[in-house]
């Protein structure tokens, strides 16, 4: 079976094109769910399902850790899936934001 | 508010004529919570958070005009709300919920922002605060019917 040739990286040539993108796909940012008292646990188990498509046992583990210890965090991902969760995330009113991961 | 039946990936509940007219009109205040209380990090730590932060803003303006549409047609469909007897039958989708869910929690969320954020729920009523518990309590209570429907198998 053939194996896919691997490409030739020649020094130096890359670097500039990775430091633009850099951000974008560095895998470096959490979303992170604040607890808050207002929203139901329930609702919160059910938007968790809905933008990650956990099953139920997942979502309320990060459920409960949002309310046993004020926070959890959802996801490490680079800064555009980081951003994408979180605008999904506030649509449902949930109290999330995206931080760098340090 | 009571689940009738639940089939074919459709919610059926009972009203009374007295829920029928609170949901409408609480409804009828979307959206309530404040555009600037959505906040994309607390720590600023995206490269260039300004433009972000609008995204977030842009993102968040095109869903309430959405909805704000959406609701109205929800509301008014012919097959929305029927009578059987003394009862009103409200019927909605799976995706009908969810997009329900969303709206009244909007209402709950910005109505708790509207009495000051309190922590411990809910707050002992005063003259300033009386209306904004009524808002968050009524949304809550079909937020809470629809949530046990969904989640009842």
């Amino acid at each position: 079976m053939a194996e896919i040739a691997e490409p030739q990286v020649l020094p130096g040539s890359v670097e500039s094109v990775k430091d633009k993108t850099d951000s974008k796909i560095d895998p470096g940012y959490l979303v992170i769910c604040w607890n808050d008292p207002v929203n139901y646990m329930e609702y919160v188990t059910h938007v968790f399902q809905r933008v990650f498509g956990w099953n139920r046992q997942k979502a309320d583990f990060h459920m409960l850790e949002v309310h046993e210890q004020g926070k959890s965090v959802l996801a490490r991902e680079s800064l555009e899936k980081a951003e994408h969760y979180v605008h999904q995330l506030q649509k449902f009113s949930l109290h999330a934001t995206l931080e760098r991961d340090e | 508010m009571k689940l009738r039946t639940r089939q074919n990936d459709e919610l059926i509940f009972e009203l009374t004529e007295r829920e029928r007219s609170c949901l409408v009109n609480v409804l009828g205040l979307y959206p309530l919570t404040p555009p600037a209380h959505y906040q994309l990090s607390r720590n600023q730590c995206v490269p260039e958070p300004e433009e972000a932060q609008k995204l977030l803003d842009e993102a968040m303006a095109e869903q309430r005009a959405g909805h704000r549409k959406a609701l109205d047609e929800f509301l008014n469909s012919s097959t929305r709300f029927s009578r059987a007897g003394r009862k009103v039958l409200f019927t909605l989708s799976d995706p009908e919920a969810d997009f329900l869910l969303q709206v009244l929690n909007d209402i709950r969320v910005g109505s708790w922002i509207s009495i000051g954020s309190p922590v411990e729920l809910p707050p002992i009523p005063t003259p300033g605060n009386i209306r904004g518990i009524s808002i968050m309590e009524i949304a809550g209570f079909f937020e809470g019917n629809i949530l046990a429907a969904l989640t009842s198998g």
